[in-house]
Order: structure tokens, then sequence, then C-alpha cells
């Protein structure tokens, strides 16, 4: 047994790391967050320059061939860092959906999305849906050597800024079986398509997508037909374990700003920490994100080493413990900065922001739980 | 024990309920300007414009469950929030410890809301430790005013305020909490900077206000220099009562059931979600507690004791129980949760909900700290001596 990175993910993490110390101090991020996009696509070139947006992908696509365990040490520093290009939502669910497609989609759509000119995103959410990946009521027809497309998809993570769009269309049954819904690639700009784009209180952008009656050729077709789910369950499981590896670095940032501040912070004539309820409540902190990092590895090890199914358990253990330790940490990082803690200018705020979304995506911490304990 | 209403206090929510009725105020106008028609017809019902003043100031001399009738109506009819600072914190302090001149320069003009204040107690490095507070004033050699030097943070409604009230010290050569002194000051001068401070919403509702030389005539100190602390304090106390909101708590758990029922879920809604329903039935049932806790205290003030130590709990629990509500409407909203710019996206209540949340979180921290408050309760009402932190 034995938790060490590999010596080329010890240089994913110290790239990485380099990477946010020189790019993204808060006011840096906060211009980003203000621009039209929402992040910098000059950062988003030097993730392709740098490999990182081939990170999962097959060698023989041009990818770096690596594994979940590659993307969680990475996202743990976009975590800390707090970044904004689409990286989860182009290389880890609209990638990792056409990453399981044929070969011939694979050839034709991989290269550009490593060499960051094609921009992913996976509309899988719906008005109806909740979590439920499976409740889906927009619409695949078939007509000759087309599907036509017609439905309303949600809360699509920097679905704006995607120049291809990877989608959920039921192609048989009813609005929630889990049979009968099949995945499609479909160009951001097909007529029938209207995108309303929006900042999301983390900072990143969303986007409400509607299609009418949009045709999209067969071989657009991700997996067999009829078949998406089982696609559409391992990408959630991926993006899950990303965002988890994400939530534990803001966690990690939390906490530790938490006990510098209260060091430095003095009231009635002691620095804060010397108080024994903060020193506990920090110490609660500690463990809680120590926990969610042991269910982190648990779940990730388990997929890379089993497979996403057998690790299922885990992966919702891991997203439910990740939504109620993260938001405990992040209430309680405010508590203790008081006042200083509901200020936009420090970075508490943000990290806590950004767990909030997290919890809001793939199912929170409720809908894991019940899914947990069938 | 009775807990039934008597004749008198039945005929009193009545006539509550109908002025009302008949008086609808919009919400969202709720810093007081835009009411002041509203608050005339109050006026008219004999003080129910300022309801907790006393008669002697116009007040309508309420009994503790008159008091509280007000409340549980209001809250039921959604009255719109009137910020505190004029007619809850420094009318009273006026009252108290100013004199005649102050009493009649001032009064009317707060209870007609004409002029908005803003509370200037918080600094950089007083905040818990409030005693600690640097801002100072200078008595002038001819001893006709005051030159105050310092800076006010976390000064809500500072960019909209006509006045201030703020403590500054005049004297550090004893305990930190004497030497502090009660001044008033218009906002509108200069040696005043006021700068927003963004709080997590993205909403500017408080500030940092620089004074630089700012002159205050003597004849606008309230009480003896000195004193200051004295009259803060026993304001502090009731303003923490005031926060603990128990009966718009009520009405918003009810707001909350009626979000989640309205949101689809599975072939059901949100409400037959066994987690989701238990969370709200644990809070309901935390609510009903302290809406008795809030009752007892009450009882016990009509019969003329001093506050039980029940009514101590109350900040504390009326506060973290506010931020579960906030907490499940985020919950209800699901996916939407998130959205924050452009359109409203999702139900009507999402965005609502993160912003509410968000502020939230500021309850526990404002008006006495959680942590804070529970050392007060810790050495007041249990009784624990401590040797040192
Ligand atoms: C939204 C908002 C509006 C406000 N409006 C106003 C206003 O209008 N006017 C005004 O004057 N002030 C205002 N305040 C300031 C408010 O009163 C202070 O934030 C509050 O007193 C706490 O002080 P602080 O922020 O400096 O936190 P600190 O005192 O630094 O406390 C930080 C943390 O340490 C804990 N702590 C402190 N001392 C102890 C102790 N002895 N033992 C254990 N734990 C301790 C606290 O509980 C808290 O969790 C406002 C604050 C906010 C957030």
């Amino acid at each position: 047994m034995n938790f060490d990175l590999t010596e080329e993910q010890q240089l994913i993490q110290g790239s990485v790391a380099r990477f946010i110390k020189d790019n993204y101090a808060l006011d840096t991020r906060q211009q980003l967050v203000a621009s039209a996009t929402g992040y910098s696509d000059t950062y988003w070139s030097m993730m392709a320059e740098l490999g990182w947006l081939g990170l999962p992908f097959a060698e023989e696509n041009g990818g770096f061939g690596g594994n979940q365990v590659d993307t969680m040490v990475l996202m743990e520093q976009f975590g800390k860092g707090l970044v904004l290009e689409p990286y989860l939502a182009s290389v880890v669910m609209g990638g990792g959906a056409l990453k399981r497609a044929s070969d011939a989609l694979k050839e034709a759509v991989l290269p550009a999305v490593i060499d960051g000119t094609c921009k992913l995103c996976l509309g899988y959410a719906e008005p109806q849906s909740r979590f439920d990946l499976h409740d889906v009521a927009t619409t695949a027809a078939a007509d000759g050597g087309n599907f036509i497309i017609s439905g309303h998809k949600s809360m699509v993570l920097h679905g704006g800024s995607a120049s291809r769009i990877v989608i959920s269309a039921r192609t048989s049954g009813e609005r929630t079986d889990v049979n009968g819904i099949s995945l499609f690639l479909v160009e951001a700009e097909a007529d029938g398509i209207q995108r309303e784009s929006f900042q999301t209180v983390d900072g990143l952008r969303a986007a409400e997508i509607t299609f009418k009656d949009v045709r999209v050729p067969a071989k657009n077709l991700i997996g067999e037909l009829d078949a998406g789910y089982a696609i559409l369950r391992a990408v959630a499981n991926d993006a899950i374990l990303a965002l988890a590896a994400e939530a534990v670095g803001a966690m990690e940032m939390l906490y530790k700003d938490t006990v510098a501040y209260t060091q430095e912070r003095v009231q009635f004539d002691h620095p804060l920490a010397d108080f024994q309820v903060l020193q506990h409540r920090m110490v609660d902190m500690f463990m809680e994100y120590e926990q969610c990092k042991s269910l982190l590895f648990r779940a990730t090890l388990e997929t890379v080493q089993n497979s996403d199914e057998l690790a299922q358990r885990s992966i919702h253990a891991l997203k439910h413990l990740v939504g109620r330790a993260g938001i405990f940490i992040g209430e309680n990082a405010v508590q203790l900065h008081g006042g200083m803690g509901m200020a936009e200018e420090l970075r508490v705020g943000h990290y806590f922001k950004r767990i909030l979304v997290i919890d809001s995506q793939f199912g929170n911490a409720d809908y894991h739980l019940q899914r947990f304990a069938i | 024990m009775n807990i039934e209403m008597s004749a008198s206090d039945l005929a009193f929510r009545d006539d509550v309920r109908s002025f009302l009725k008949d008086n609808v105020c919009k919400p969202g106008e709720d810093y007081g300007r835009g009411r002041l028609d509203w608050f005339a017809k109050a006026a008219a019902k004999g003080g129910w414009d300022v309801p907790k003043w006393p008669q002697a100031f116009g007040g309508p001399g309420w009994t503790p469950s008159q008091h509280y009738i007000w409340e549980q109506e209001t809250a039921r009819a959604s009255l719109p929030w009137d910020l505190p600072f004029g007619v809850g914190m420094v009318a009273p302090i006026i009252m108290g410890y100013g004199n005649a001149e102050q009493q009649a320069r001032f009064l009317p003009d707060i209870r007609a809301r004409k002029v908005n204040w803003c509370q200037g107690y918080s600094e950089p490095g007083a905040g818990s430790d409030l005693a600690s507070l640097k801002t100072r004033a200078e008595l002038s050699a001819d001893g006709s005013h005051y030159v105050v030097n310092g800076q006010k943070t976390w000064t809500t409604a500072g960019h909209i305020a006509d006045w201030m009230f703020l403590l500054v010290r005049t004297d550090d050569s004893g305990r930190k909490q004497e030497g502090i002194t009660f001044l008033l000051l218009p906002m509108k001068q200069s040696g005043i900077e006021v700068e927003p401070i963004i709080t997590l919403g993205g909403a500017h509702s408080v500030n940092s206000v620089f004074l630089t030389d700012v002159k205050v005539p003597v004849a606008d100190r309230i009480g003896e220099e000195g004193k200051g602390w004295t009259y803060a304090k026993g304001l502090l106390q009731h303003e923490r009562t005031g926060l603990a909101g128990i009966s718009r708590s009520l009405v918003a758990l009810e707001g909350l059931k009626a979000k989640a029922a309205s949101v689809v879920c599975g072939d059901g809604n949100l409400m037959d979600d066994p987690e989701f329903r238990g969370k709200v039935a644990t809070l309901e049932i935390d609510l009903l507690a302290t809406e008795f806790t809030e009752l007892r205290s009450l009882a016990s003030a009509q019969a003329g004791a001093a506050p039980g130590p029940e009514s101590s709990i109350l900040k504390l629990k009326g506060t973290e129980i506010q931020q579960r509500i906030q907490k499940l409407t985020v919950e209800a909203g699901g996916i939407y949760a998130a959205a924050w710019g452009g359109n409203q996206v999702g139900p009507g209540f999402a965005r609502a909900g993160m912003a509410g949340y968000l502020a939230s979180r500021a309850y526990t921290i404002y008006g006495g700290a959680s942590e804070v408050q529970r050392d007060v309760i810790a050495k007041n009402v249990l009784g624990i001596k401590r040797s040192s932190t």
C-alpha cells in the first residue's frame, strides 16, 4: 500500500501550483470573473501548451494517458487557486464522454479538445430533473441519417463559450427510464440552438440551452443508441472525483487561512487562537478536511483499480461528505474571521462560494446520502 | 399556567390585523423613507409607528403580550423591515440619557423617518472587544467642541445615513470601558469619508468610515463624558433579543415548505423526500421550542420580573434557526442554487435563496458573535468563574 504520488504526478502538481502562484492572485481572478467569458483565453492556451488539456486522454488520441489520480492531483491545485477556466467542462465532462465514443469520433474531435481550440460542455440536467441523470425529457428522433433534437438543458457549465455540446437525449422509453437515453455531440452554433449564458455565484459561468428541431448527423452519436446512461454515469463519477478534489483543495485553504488569521487577530488582549472554543473548532475543520481527503483517495483509487461501478458506493460517500464537511468548513471559516469573513476582498468567502456550488452539482450531500443508503 | 390569550389581547390582535390589511405595505420599500405615508397612518393609531417607545415619548404603552402580537402579525403580513438605527437604537439612548434640548431636536425627525442613522461602534481593531475602540475625541481648548479622528468599520447604511451615533475615546488612562463617550454627528461634512465594503453576495450595505478632524459640538454629546459605554451597553442587550426574529422565522418556515413543495423531485415534490422533510421537521421542532422560550421570557417581563435565564438564549437560537431556514432554501434550489447573474433561471426563489443564505452568515457575527454570546451566558447565567482565557 502506498499513497505517494509518482514522479510525473509530482511534476504536474508542482507545475499547476506554480501556474497558480504566478497567475491567480485574487484581484486578477476577480477581474477575469467580471470579463465577458469569465476566464482567460491566454491561461487556456497556457494550459494546452503545458499539456494539461490532454491529461486524461489516450496517447493514441494525442493525450497523456493519465487516469483519475492524475486529474485529482491537478484539480486539487485548481481548487486552491479558484481557477476559472473550463477544464472540468471541456476535458473531464465533455471530453470524458468523447473518450467513450467511437474511434472515428474520437479522432475527429479529441485533437482539438487537447490543443484547446475546441471547448466542450456537457448538458445533462433539465428543469425537472433535479439531480437525476436519468430524468431526460429532451428528445432525439431518428430521421434518415440524422437525429432531430428538441429540449432544454439547464445549468450547463461553461455552456456559453463552448464550441460543441455533448447532450443526453431520450431516444426511447419514458422520461425517467434508465434505458433509452443516448448521447450526442452537437455543434454549438447549429440552427435551432439558443444559449443564454450567466454567472454562477462562484464567479464561473453556466448556460441555459434550448434545442428546437436541431439536426445532428447520426455519426455524432456517442456510444450505442439507447445505452447512453452508462456513459453518462461514468462521466458523472469522473466529474464527482474531480470536483471533490477541487473542493478538498479549497477546504485546505479555508482551514489554513483560518488558523493563520486567528493567530494574527487580537481581541480582548489575546490572539483569537488563544480561545479554546476556536481552537477546537479549527481542529474539527481540519479533521473534516482530512476525512474528505481520505474518501477522495479511496473513491479515486477504487475507480482506477477496479471500475467506477465497483467504486460507486465510495463515490456516493465522497460526494456526501464533501458537501457536508465542505459547508461546515466554509461556514466556520467565515464565522471565525468575523466581519472579515463576509468581505469579498478576502479569499475565504470565495472558497466558500465555490464549495456551495460544488455541492449543487451532480447531486448534493442529501442526494448521495440516499443513494449510499439504498 | 395558561396559554390562552385574554379577551383584550384578542381584540387587540383583530385591530392590528385589520390595520395591516387596510394598509398594505410593499416589501422592498424597506429603507423607511418610501413608507412615510404608512408611518403617518400608524402614528395616527396612537404610537403604532414607534411600538417600543415609552408612552412619555409618544409610544403606545403596550403590554409585553401586545408587543408579541404585533411582532407576529407584522411578520405574517410581511411588513418590510425598518432600519433599526434611528427608532430602535439611537432614540432610546437619547430618551434615556440625552437632555431635553436633544430630545426635542432629534426625536421628531427620527420618528418621522426623515433622517437616516448609522451606528459607528466597530473599528478595525475593535469588534467583539468593542471597548478597545481607539477613535479619539479631543476637547477643544475653549471647551466648545470635540475634534474626532479615527476609523469606524462595518457601518451598515453609512453611505445613505444623514447622522451617525458613535462611541469615541476621550480618555485612556483607566479601564478601557471607562473613557468612552457617546457622540452624534452629521455624515455629510468635510473630514468624513465613506468607502464601501462589498460583502459575499456582492451587496453594498456596509462601509468603512474615516474621520479626520471632524468637529462635534459638545451639545451633540449624549450624557456625560466617559459614560458612553454604560449607555451603549444597555442598548446592546436590547438589540440582541430583537435579533432573534422568531415570528419572522415562523413565517419563513411556512414559506420554505411551500417552496419545497413547488420543486419537482422524481415523481413527486421535494417535501416527499424523506431526507429533506426530516430536516424541515427538525427545524420546526427547534422553532416551536424557541417560540415558547420567547413566550416564557415575555411572561416574566409582563409580570414585571427581571428577564429569566431563558431569555439569554434567544439571540443564539433565533439566529441559528434563521440560518438553517436559509440553508434549506438553498438546498431546495437544487441545481439552480448556483445561478446568480443574468435573468432568473429555475424556481423564482433560487437566487434570493442563495443571497439570503450568504447574508445570513453575518447573523451569528454581528450583534454579539455566537462564541462571545456563549461566553457571556457561561459567565452571567451559569455563573462560571474563569481564572484565565
Ligand atoms: C453585515 C454586518 C453588518 C454590521 N453592521 C454594523 C454596524 O452597523 N455598526 C457597527 O458598529 N458594527 C457593525 N458590524 C460589526 C459587528 O458588530 C462585528 O462584526 C462584530 O462585533 C464582530 O467583530 P469582528 O467582526 O471584529 O470579529 P472578531 O471580534 O474579530 O471575532 C472573530 C471571531 O472570533 C470569535 N471571538 C472573538 N472573541 C472571542 C472570545 N473571547 N472567545 C471566543 N471567541 C471569540 C468571534 O465569535 C468570531 O467568531 C456589522 C458586521 C457585519 C458582518
